[in-house]
């Protein structure tokens, strides 16, 4: 009997088996319990795939949406439900990026000891609905995207991303990329303010720039191509360079510093990368390498060739110049903690970068369009290939009080400071008048 | 009103979760914790004076440290003979095939051993020793030293079990529709009176070991519970299947307290099984891909449920037979049938759950871990065999590991399964309170989430530590069991459950592949319920402590034992 007392401890190495998987089960519950439970499929929070729980307000405490006891509603206003739609997202997941969907594990208390509760629990964006309704007005229903955050907290008060549509009506069946988020899910050929990123790689790279002259005669012929100007700008300095946004200049400094310090800075400027805002993943941009010494190279440093951009990682660039340097991670909900600052650039170069941004308001732009804006910014106007260009205007406010950086891009819509920068000026005007 | 009922649930879920902690934790004293007096049957006495007692029905004596009796004597072989007592108190030797052999009163022990009484001197190669009975005086010293296991009150543990019950019967009252309230009713009800019933008789047969009944009346509970938010219109079939896995489990409890009796049925188990399961393949319908249902009067039946039952005492031998080597391949002949048309039927679970068993009775009965690994790399061998001539088999399992790729197909369940148990948390959203149990075979294959949703984790993970605690129990006392028939037959029932646990615990939240087994007493199904409660009987009938457990005879009653050793009728 001794000897089927012995054997009989075999039934114990089943039962380390049991443990062992039981263990892995709750640590898997621990980590990750609350994805699990924000599935949709779990009719604890969602009657028929629609979450049933939580309030989502503006940062003035506009009720954008209120779901509870199986009935859901969005703003009772029209144009704060369109202008809000793509931060807000809509019950019916359409939008995935939308906080309704992207952000419904904050909508939802959830803890591992008390798992899912469907309790009231109210979620504020840092958006300013008014700001949003603003600048949606300010597009006349071109498709764009427009992006206003607060550089020092890096909360984002304006994201508007057009097309959209009321959700209490639904979509137009013939608007195409109407769920696209433009903000944060789109990226475009940057054009022009791509010149951000190879002065920054200029201003580190090239000792003797300031002392520099760039001479602009309409264009620049690189190995038998051309590569057009806008004008004929003549003998200029860097300074004066970036203001005409002189495409023969940055030809010039774009091939001496060659396509891996371009594809470097690009990548350490956040440009090409993907982000997460809050956890939601933003588009990637582009940045290919061409021949050194190439037209195409030229190109790839004046924002066109493959380029892309994506408007969420050109407010982070435009942020971080404006903040000397150092990024404010952007976010819709807040920072908890003041970890999330990180130096994106020197602050030398971007002290540099900002006076030349202002210079080319007064210089350029006209600080005329933009009363009482003490306005830093770079236009750009993409070139797309089918004759419409795509017009950007980026930059901030050089003002402590008002410490805004922007991003506004329409599709398709020509000049970068024609389209895009009477859309910013209304924007600006309305947040600094608050 | 609404803050008075909103604070009820919130109490009464943790107090579920509180009392079943409690309950597990002192049927684990009362099983684990209680060092007791082991049993004496007899003692051999050596020409040098020592004395060695005889702990158990079947002793083996040999000069391996393994041996009952371990004598150092170089002419005695390792495993040498085995001392066997029957019911009546009757003495056989068997020669385990020793070098020098063994000789009763001067004759040799031949294949079919040789009867020996009080006074008889035995000769094991060159070593003599003497046979004694206890004397009067020394049955009554062992009887007072031997204490019954009372002190942890099963019946204020039995208390406790009877207000969890309550409890889930008050959150399930409150969350059912009016028209099954009474159904609901009555199945806690009548639960609740057949566990004291059985409370009540066992006292009067005088014993005291309720432990095991609990967690399985505990696991139970929980069953019923799950039937009640799934299926509150058959609540009846529930409560009756119920009743009869009891009623089954004192039959064959009561059964079980005669060896003799008891093997004499091993054969007609085996024959029964297998023909139990040929009818099932030519007869039975196709159920979400396994076929292994058959329908009378009324109740579907899963033949394989019943099967486990008479696998484990099949498997089961005396420790005589043990070493005989035609009785292993008889066996594993045996097992091989029942695997072979478990996959045939498609229930690779539940051929998986026997391959378990027939590893851990290989094992017990020939100790060599060899034949274990050879026995592993043979099914590995065939399973790989199987899915390369029949590939569609591997589609079934092809969504492990990716169920929430596919969490409108193949994950559907598991990925539900799993959002349900998280938003359980550690208490439950209570009992009839979640929604999981709206999906295809949540009250079965999911039962574990559906425990987790509705009353949290911590109960969810007592339903499995209930299971092992039976499975360490049985472990445990196998240092004391009467046979190595109980012993066996009790490991093989626990490893059968222990596997069960972890393929429908893993299966459904996808840790292993998805195989549809039941969780012993949990899952909703009558077969299953009613051969869990018969597997129950090996677990109780391997129990010898002194008035313990109904399936196993009064060893030493201050009583003198009649002639015949009737010493209780039962």
């Amino acid at each position: 009997m001794k000897k089927i007392k012995r054997r009989a401890t075999a039934v114990l190495v089943l039962v380390a088996l049991l443990f062992a998987g039981l263990a892995v089960f709750v640590v898997r519950l621990w980590q990750d319990g609350r994805d699990w439970a924000m599935f949709r499929g779990n009719a604890e929070i969602y009657t028929n795939g629609v979450l049933n729980a939580g309030i989502i307000t503006d940062r003035n405490g506009v009720v954008l949406a209120r779901a509870g006891d199986g009935v859901f509603a969005y703003a009772d206003d029209q144009t704060t439900r369109m202008s809000c739609l793509h931060a807000v997202g809509d019950y019916s997941g359409n939008i995935g990026t939308g906080a309704l969907t992207a952000l419904s594990d904050r909508l939802v208390r959830y803890s591992f000891v008390s798992g899912v509760s469907a309790k009231e629990r109210t979620l504020p964006l840092t958006i300013d609905a008014e700001l949003n309704n603003t600048a949606y007005r300010a597009l006349w229903g071109r498709a764009g995207a427009v992006l206003v955050c607060n550089y020092k907290t890096g909360e984002i008060l304006c994201m508007v991303s057009s097309p959209t549509y009321d959700p209490n009506i639904g979509p137009d069946p013939s608007q195409d990329g109407v769920y696209l988020n433009r903000t944060i899910s789109a990226a475009y050929t940057p054009g022009s303010v791509f010149k951000l990123v190879t002065l920054t790689a200029a201003l580190e790279n090239i000792p003797d720039l300031d002392t520099r002259t760039f001479h602009c005669s309409g264009s620049v012929q690189v190995m038998g191509d051309t590569v057009k100007c806008t004008g004929v700008h003549g003998d200029q300095t860097i300074e004066q360079a970036l203001a005409h946004s002189c495409n023969c200049a940055f030809a010039e400094i774009s091939l001496e510093l060659g396509p891996d310090t371009l594809a470097n800075y690009a990548g350490q400027l956040g440009l090409t990368g993907a982000h997460s805002l809050d956890g939601i993943a933003t588009q990637a941009g582009k940045f290919e390498k061409a021949e050194p010494g190439t037209s195409l190279m030229a190109w790839s440093g004046i924002g066109q060739y493959t380029d892309l951009v994506c408007p969420y990682s050109m407010l982070r660039l435009v942020s971080a110049i404006a903040n000397g340097g150092q990024l404010m991670e952007p976010t819709l909900v807040g920072h908890k903690r003041w970890d999330s600052a990180r130096q994106l650039l020197d602050q030398d170069t971007a002290e540099r970068i900002r006076s030349m941004m202002d210079y080319n308001v007064q210089y350029a732009y006209g600080s005329g369009s933009f009363p009482g804006l003490s306005i830093c910014a770079k236009t750009g106007t993409a070139e797309t290939g089918d004759g419409a260009s795509h017009g950007w205007f980026v930059g901030f406010l050089n003002d402590e009080k008002h410490p805004y950086a922007f991003v506004v891009v329409i599709e398709h819509g020509g000049g970068g400071l024609s389209a895009a920068g009477p859309v910013a000026n209304a924007v600006l005007q309305a947040a600094v008048s608050k | 009103m609404d803050a008075i009922i909103q604070y009820a649930s919130l109490a009464s879920k943790y107090l579920v979760a509180l009392l079943s902690v409690w309950v597990l934790a002192r049927c684990v004293r009362s099983l684990l914790r209680e060092r007791y007096e082991p049993e004496v049957w007899g003692f051999l006495t050596f020409p040098d004076g020592s004395r060695a007692s005889l702990y158990h029905y079947e002793n083996i004596i040999g000069r391996a440290r393994s041996a009952d009796i371990c004598v150092n004597d170089p002419s005695i072989s390792r495993l040498h003979a085995v001392l066997v007592r029957s019911d009546k108190g009757r003495w056989r030797v068997f020669d385990l095939a020793s070098r020098s052999g063994t000789y009763v009163g001067g004759e040799p022990v031949g294949r079919k051993g040789a009867v020996f009484a009080d006074g008889d001197v035995l000769l094991f190669a060159g070593v003599a020793a003497e046979f004694s009975e206890l004397t009067n005086e020394e049955r009554a010293r062992l009887s007072r030293a031997r204490k019954a296991p009372s002190r942890f009150g099963p019946g204020v543990t039995l208390l406790m079990l009877t207000v969890i019950q309550a409890v889930l019967l008050l959150e399930q009252y409150h969350h059912a529709a009016k028209e099954y309230a009474l159904s609901i009713i009555t199945a806690f009800v009548v639960l609740m009176t057949l566990e004291w019933v059985c409370y009540l008789i066992l006292r009067l047969l005088r014993r005291s070991g309720f432990e095991v009944e609990t967690i399985a009346l505990y696991l139970s509970s929980l069953g019923l519970s799950v039937a009640a938010s799934s299926t509150p219109e058959s609540m009846d079939k529930q409560i009756i299947m119920l009743v009869a896995g009891v009623v089954l489990f004192a039959v064959l409890g009561w059964w079980l307290r005669d060896l003799g009796r008891a093997k004499a049925l091993r054969w007609p188990a085996a024959i029964g099984a297998v023909a139990f399961l040929a009818l099932n393949l030519l007869t039975s319908e196709e159920i979400f891909g396994a076929k292994n249902w058959i329908y009378v009067a009324g109740f579907s039946i899963q033949p394989s449920e019943f099967v486990k039952i008479a696998y484990a005492y099949a498997g089961a031998a005396t420790l005589d037979n043990l070493f005989r080597r035609r009785n292993v391949f008889v066996f594993v002949g045996f097992s091989a049938l029942c695997v072979c048309a478990l996959a045939l039927m498609g229930d690779f679970g539940t051929a998986l759950v026997f391959f378990v068993a027939f590893l851990v009775i290989c094992f017990m009965r020939s100790g060599s871990v060899s034949t274990i690994i050879l026995a592993i790399s043979g099914a590995a061998i065939a399973g790989f065999f199987v899915l390369s001539v029949k590939p569609y088999i591997a589609t079934r399992f092809a969504s492990w590991g990716h169920i929430w790729e596919d969490a409108y197909g193949a994950g559907y369940q598991q990925t539900r399964a799993l959002a349900a148990a998280a938003s359980g948390g550690l208490f439950g959203q209570g009992a009839g309170a979640g929604w999981l149990h709206k999906i295809v075979a949540a009250d079965t294959d999911l039962v574990f989430c559906l425990i987790a949703e509705e009353l949290g984790l911590i109960v969810a993970v007592c339903a499995v530590a209930g299971i092992v605690v039976l499975a360490i129990s049985a472990v445990r006392n196998a240092a004391q069991g009467r046979s190595s028939f109980y012993v066996i037959a009790a490991c093989a029932a626990v490893s059968m459950m222990l596997t069960q646990v972890a393929l429908n615990v893993f299966g459904s939240v996808d840790i292993l592949p998805f195989t549809g087994v039941t969780f012993p007493f949990v899952s909703r199904g009558g077969s299953s319920l009613i051969s869990c409660w018969a597997l129950l009987a090996y677990i109780k009938a391997e129990d010898t402590r002194q008035g313990a457990s109904f399936s196993v005879r009064m060893a030493h009653p201050e009583r003198i034992p009649d002639a015949d050793g009737e010493e209780d009728a039962p």
